[in-house]
């Protein structure tokens, strides 16, 4: 078990209102549409963070470089070559039938062969302390902010937590996103683009655009001409921008490539990237690698790109494609759990062992009809947290984001967001689904 | 082998002043095996800084943008190529195989694909003209009841449509079929506007195929642009302010 001086957590427990009322205040919140409606919902904290050991971190950390490393030279294979296709390794379906493949992509090189600047790769510990990936996200993850700004209030509310242990600082984060989006800048600002207050990531993008010294923009404000984009200035010039970080979805990044009538987009945005004028924050196209169909590729990418053995494992995966991996799912349906590939954020994600015998027959025909469409993994026994509860401790499931950022070498961010499901039978801990989050303590010995 | 004058002119005019018009045109013909380019030249009124790129699927894209208030946009493209269908083209792409947007089918496509796949045999050319002639036994050429947004499975249930459809609805037939099919986009002697055909892959290499003639490809067609479907081949594209009613009025198009 983890040294901690006795005392720090209760301290900091006992600030939880404080700390959370201090959060409301700052408007950290995440939006979100719920039947077509609007709604800002506060993401609770948990005072009690987690803390990874420095022994534990630093293979989680090795891991994680390798896996996100692989998944780069994959994209840039995929949009180029398609050697892994040639050689047998991911079948062409997985590739082409993917939404986030886009072939309006093919050929593009971004500056430094970077696709994935920014990735969000989530984990959970296991009851018998082994990592599992659980789901890479490569286009633009968000949820950096929130242990950032849970950590500046947490220093304010309980500073003696932070003097009498040794928990790696994390307001690093700032100055590595800084020097990852200077990587892939190609000659002007930096810029942090926002589709606008009602957007679910508004607060992140703000708080990011001030910590990393960029203008936060929205597309009005952008123009591209000659294929430069450029910001419009208030004085009626105009600004060149050399790296937009986006979180706009590919599709709607730009109107006269991809769908047209979108509203927040920037014309010929394509062109200005296709010409090496503009880096883009994640590159466009990322969604091929972080399908969840792609996901059981991922340690076959690190043999094949690197010659390595993947460090850190996933959770054992089936695609029902497959003949053997079909026969296997139909024959432990209720024992696994089946995620439809073309969802995120925690919906399309079944537990057979939730489902009743009429059902489970019923879902056994639909992945019969549409075996491309699903995964099955085994449920992890997962390490459970204590979460505080009104005046108790309770135990629940979390898993850990963890941030890897890709500028001139691959860092991993040595804090991460720790979310956790409220609902003590629910192993879904996703923002939109009701969870909370936590700080995440790595110990530098 | 053939020699081709090609002219072809495109007339945007807006109801009201309109600004910050950024468009994407893709009008110029690529540089082929099939097709030289012996001289080209575009000119674009009122007079706008443009720049070219190569897209994804091989086409020239001239991109620019008109700030200030303007009512209109004209666009008129000349030149000469040699055209020799013997040379043949070989820019494969994995996607082509795959149903995209306009192409995807419907259960009704997909029932009559199943209902002539039995006679569907022989070589890759040999299914490609005979899903071909199929298509013209069951779809009628005929203007007016489709546009540039309709789909091939909608233009099925019409049973008519213009090129674009017919060209929609075959390479909806040759991927249920497993070919590689492609949209082209491009200038041909049968047709006063612009025309639509299709290609497929032999497996070597692109061979040009006409649904809405029922005919080959030969030296009397000019490619402009390709892609997966219409999507991709748009000859102009384009988003701007004001209040106005967008016109495109095509004034010509000339092979000789």
């Amino acid at each position: 078990m983890v040294q901690l001086k006795q005392g720090q957590f209760m301290q900091a427990v006992g600030n939880a209102a404080e700390i959370n009322e201090l959060l409301r205040r700052y408007g950290v919140k995440f939006g979100i549409y719920k039947n077509g409606v609007f709604n800002e919902q506060f993401f609770p904290f948990d005072p009690i963070p987690r803390v990874i050991t420095a022994e534990d971190f630093c293979s989680i950390e090795k891991g994680l470089v390798q896996r996100v490393n692989a998944l780069n030279e994959f994209l840039y294979d995929i949009y180029h070559e398609k050697k892994i296709v040639h050689d047998g390794i991911v079948p062409e379906d997985f590739i082409y039938i993917s939404k986030g493949y886009l072939a309006e992509c093919e050929g593009i090189t971004p500056k430094n062969r970077i696709y994935s600047h920014i990735s969000g790769i989530d984990l959970v510990q296991a009851k018998d302390g082994e990592w599992y990936i659980l789901e890479d996200n490569l286009r633009i993850p968000s949820g950096a902010s929130y242990p950032l700004i849970a950590r500046e209030l947490t220093r304010i509310a309980a500073p003696n937590a932070f003097e009498e242990n040794n928990i790696v600082d994390n307001r690093g984060y700032a100055e590595l996103l800084k020097e990852t989006m200077e990587n892939a800048n190609c000659g002007g600002i930096r810029a942090i683009l926002t589709p606008g207050r009602y957007n679910a990531a508004y607060f992140e993008h703000s708080y990011l655009a001030e910590l990393t010294g960029s203008v936060l923009v929205q597309n009005d404000e952008l123009f591209v001409e000659d294929n430069i984009l450029y910001h419009r200035t208030y004085s009626g010039g105009k600004t060149r921008i050399g790296v937009l970080y986006r979180r706009i979805s590919d599709e709607y990044l730009d109107p006269l490539t991809f769908l047209p009538q979108s509203l927040i987009g920037i014309p010929n945005l394509m062109e200005a990237y296709r010409s090496g004028n503009v880096g883009i924050v994640n590159a466009l196209g990322n969604g091929v690698a972080d399908d969840k169909g792609i996901y059981y590729f991922v340690p076959k990418m690190i043999k094949y790109y690197l010659g390595e053995e993947p460090i850190l494992k996933n959770a054992p995966t089936y695609l029902p494609f497959y003949e053997d991996d079909m026969k296997y799912v139909m024959d432990h349906l209720e024992t696994l759990v089946i995620k439809d590939v073309a969802e995120a954020g925690g919906y399309g994600v079944v537990f057979g062992s939730d489902l009743s015998k009429e059902k489970l027959e019923e879902f056994r025909k639909t992945i019969i009809a549409e075996p491309r469409r699903f995964i099955a993994q085994e449920v992890i026994d997962f390490l459970d947290l204590p979460i505080v509860e009104g005046n108790e401790t309770v135990m629940r499931k979390a898993d850990l984001r963890a941030f890897v950022l890709s500028g001139e070498k691959t860092k991993v961010w040595a804090s991460g967001l720790t979310r956790f499901s409220r609902n003590p039978d629910s192993f879904v801990v996703n923002s939109s689904q009701g969870g909370g989050f936590k700080d995440t303590w790595v110990l530098s010995r | 082998m053939k020699q081709v004058n090609f002219y072809y002119c495109a007339k945007l005019t807006f109801d009201d002043y309109v600004h910050n018009h950024s468009f994407a045109l893709r009008v110029i013909p690529p540089e082929t095996e099939t097709q030289r380019l012996l001289s080209c030249s575009l000119n674009i009124t009122p007079y706008v800084s443009t720049q070219q790129t190569v897209d994804a699927f091989g086409n020239n894209v001239t991109a620019g943008y008109l700030k200030g208030d303007h009512r209109f946009l004209d666009f008129e493209i000349k030149g000469a190529a040699q055209v020799d269908h013997t040379k043949h083209r070989t820019d494969y792409m994995p996607c082509y195989l795959y149903q995209s947007q306009y192409t995807k089918p419907d259960e009704a496509l997909k029932e009559f694909y199943e209902e002539i796949k039995r006679e569907c045999t022989g070589t890759i050319a040999e299914r490609a003209e005979y899903l071909c002639a199929a298509l013209a036994n069951t779809v009628v050429y005929e203007k007016g009841h489709t546009d540039t947004d309709t789909t091939a499975a909608e233009a099925f249930v019409l049973k008519r449509g213009v090129c674009q459809d017919f060209s929609h609805i075959l390479i909806s037939l040759l991927r249920m079929d497993g070919i590689a099919a492609r949209y082209i986009a491009g200038l041909a002697f049968c047709d006063g506007e612009t025309h639509s055909w299709v290609e497929f892959w032999t497996g070597d290499h692109w061979e040009g195929i006409d649904p809405a003639n029922n005919c080959l490809v030969n030296d009397d067609y000019i490619v402009i642009s390709q892609g997966r479907d219409f999507r991709d081949c748009a000859i102009d594209r384009g988003v701007m302010f004001g209040s106005y009613t967008k016109q495109l009025q095509l004034v010509r198009s000339i092979l000789s």
